[in-house]
């Protein structure tokens, strides 16, 4: 949980506190519940869905052992990008090229670490937690597209209920 | 407690103060006739970095028009413009004639005829005017270049080119005509593709110009070629260069081309809409602006709404003034290519264009004259104190005037605090001033990294001359002090263990 919270934290304070040279981002759109927003978003998805697959497919991992799992995984993260928000108003764009590298191996990191946690926690082979984390992000669309279209539907139950209403009241 | 009492004294008597100043305005709109500047019928803005349209001030006014009343008499249908040092050129189109104008709009002159009197010419869309006075006509209907001299007498005709390069069953139509400082004439005619027909100064064909290259995606290609059939492929366009739309011959002799007859897929691929051909024929425009010189940036969400390049005028420091005429606007860039300002638009308000034709510019910028096509006139716009400003630092930067310049951006700064030109200009005359703080500061509102990297290394060196020896002092004494205090504690602790050593014996 500590994990999730300093990488928002980490994501957040990157958007606004990165130097003006590496820093795309318009200060006055910056909107920290995005952040929040996309971090939770994507690490729940992505946990439902792989507690989804595994369950079916004799994953020894519990719910709880998947979030653990993920939680460290988002480590590097935080270990690297909250320096080079620091490192980046030493630099100039000519030392660029350093300052992207590191924020590229962040994110390898831990992506490296999601895969590793996935086979520790299932006790998985390597084949079949390439497999897993394929079905995984296939089954983190599944879960966006119902969400979607519940929420659609949702409202057009909405829509559908007031013009009744309104009809009734206008008789 | 005290503190906070007087600062809401502060802010209640900032707060009086901020409605007597509003009441002032209020009162102070009523009392004075408004003035004519914030009634013009067009907007003046340019691009920011973030490529939003942000308003600015005027750089050029609507002035005036040249019609049928200051003329003399009606145009129909004029085609092409040249502003000379003696006065307006105007291809009078639909009335077969070339119409000169004073500077005020009354016609001085008038040319009709070729070689006799008979001669006439026909439907003539383009002229052209050298530095000695000789004036080129593009003599559109009957398919020839006509030179007069000074005193609008017949010199020659220079007919169609020599060449097998031009189908015999295409009609040779000349519609634009330039000619530069080495008397090579270059023409622009329908149905041309290779580029601007190039002519020596003794009248002969010399070849095609600065072809368009023909852009055509791989996709394209493939189903074009491979995978349609015979009536399929008869049936798609087939695809051609561009042709040119006006040409316009700079002091350099370097020949600035627009081109207005891209398609979508055309502008999505990045075709060209202007270039700047040298005269080899090769485009050496420079495009260092965030973004194309393309006019208008996409605005529309249902279908593109292309700006369409009609003609260009270009100053002696290389700022060029570019005529849409899909939104009657007028483009200006720099010489980089940066967008300074846009104005104009089509309409029906006075001020406004219908179907611009041509733009010229009058002596040191403070006119512009714009021809269209539909209103049978020409609109006068005037440079405003802004424009001036802006165009000057741009002029003064060109010529080396590096102090001059920064005078400039700091005016243009008083009258516009969004502008990005002006703070990239006023940073890098801090630049190389040593100024480096404050030039980070300026590059960072004009939203240019890659002089503020610049900026900042040369500051960071600074940074590093100053503390670099204090800091590797101050961490020394530091490492000292700290092995030291662990040097002292120990031997405490050793203290303390052979007390206790001997204490327990």
């Amino acid at each position: 949980m500590i994990f999730l919270f300093l990488t928002i934290l980490t994501l957040a304070l990157e958007k606004l506190g990165t130097a003006f040279l590496f820093n795309g981002n318009r200060l006055s759109e910056v909107n920290i519940l995005v952040d929040v927003i996309t971090v939770l978003l994507v690490f729940t998805l992505w946990c439902v869905a792989n507690w989804c697959t595994t369950s079916l497919m004799d994953g020894k991992g519990k719910m709880k052992d998947i979030v653990i799992a993920m939680g460290y995984a988002l480590f590097p993260i935080v270990l690297i990008r909250l320096p080079m928000v620091l490192l980046s108003h030493a630099i100039t764009m000519e030392e660029g090229a350093f300052y992207y590298m590191f924020g590229f191996i962040a994110y390898a990191w831990a992506g490296i670490l999601v895969f590793l946690g996935t086979m520790m926690t299932h006790e998985y082979s390597l084949g079949k937690t390439i497999f897993t984390c394929m079905i995984t992000v296939v089954g983190m669309g599944i879960i966006l597209f119902i969400g979607l279209l519940f929420f659609n539907v949702i409202s057009e139950i909405i829509v559908f209920i007031s013009t009744i209403y309104r009809e009734i009241r206008f008789r | 407690m005290g503190q906070r009492k007087r600062k809401s004294i502060w802010i209640r008597s900032g707060f009086a103060l901020l409605w007597m100043a509003a009441a002032g305005i209020f009162l102070g709109a009523f009392a004075m006739p408004m003035e004519a500047r914030a009634d013009m019928p067009y907007d003046t803005y340019s691009y920011n970095y973030w490529g939003e349209e942000v308003k600015e001030p005027h750089s050029y006014l609507y002035a005036r028009s040249i019609t049928q009343q200051e003329i003399g008499s009606a145009l129909r249908f004029p085609s092409d413009m040249f502003i000379a040092s003696d006065g307006i050129y105007i291809a009078d189109t639909g009335n077969n004639r070339i119409v000169i104008t004073d500077f005020e709009g009354k016609a001085v002159g008038e040319i009709t005829c070729g070689a006799s009197e008979t001669d006439f010419l026909s439907g003539p869309q383009g002229v052209f005017v050298t530095g000695e006075g000789h004036v080129y006509v593009a003599d559109t209907g009957n398919g020839r270049v006509v030179e007069y001299d000074k005193d609008l007498s017949y010199l020659r005709e220079i007919g169609r080119p020599v060449t097998t390069l031009v189908a015999d069953s295409l009609t040779y139509s000349p519609t634009r005509v330039v000619v530069d400082g080495a008397g090579r004439i270059y023409v622009i005619a329908y149905g041309i593709n290779m580029g601007l027909v190039e002519f020596n100064a003794q009248g002969e064909f010399q070849g095609f110009m600065g072809a368009t290259q023909v852009s055509v995606s791989p996709f394209t290609y493939i189903w074009k070629n491979y995978f349609s059939t015979e009536a399929q492929q008869q049936r798609m366009e087939t695809i051609v260069p561009t042709e040119y739309s006006n040409i316009f011959v700079d002091q350099e002799d370097f020949i600035y081309a627009t081109i207005n007859n891209l398609s979508d897929e055309d502008h999505l691929a990045g075709a060209d809409a202007i270039r700047r051909l040298n005269p080899t024929g090769s485009d050496v425009l420079r495009r260092l602006g965030d973004y194309p010189v393309i006019g208008d940036l996409e605005t529309t969400t249902f279908g593109y709404d292309w700006s369409s390049f009609v003609d260009v005028a270009a100053t002696d420091y290389g700022c060029y003034f570019i005529l849409d005429e899909t939104d009657g606007k007028i483009f200006a860039y720099d010489n980089d290519g940066i967008s300074l300002f846009v104005f104009g638009r089509n309409g029906n308000r006075e001020g406004n264009l219908q179907k611009p034709a041509a733009i010229g510019l009058g002596a040191d910028e403070k006119t512009l004259y714009v021809l269209d096509n539909t209103l049978n006139g020409i609109l006068v716009f005037e440079l405003t104190e802004y424009g001036s400003h802006l165009l000057n630092a741009i002029r003064l930067n060109n010529l080396g005037d590096a102090e001059g310049s920064t005078r400039e951006w700091r005016e243009v700064l008083k009258y516009n605090s969004n502008s990005e030109l002006a703070y990239v200009g006023l940073g890098k005359t801090y630049l190389t001033e040593g100024r480096y703080k404050e030039a980070m500061e300026c590059f960072e509102l004009g939203n240019n990294r890659k002089y503020y990297s610049k900026a900042f290394s040369y500051y960071r060196k600074e940074l590093m001359e100053k503390y670099l020896t204090k800091a590797v002092i101050a961490a020394a004494v530091l490492l000292a002090v700290i092995w030291i205090v662990k040097k002292v504690l120990r031997g405490r602790r050793w203290v303390g263990e052979v007390r206790c050593y001997m204490e327990n014996r």
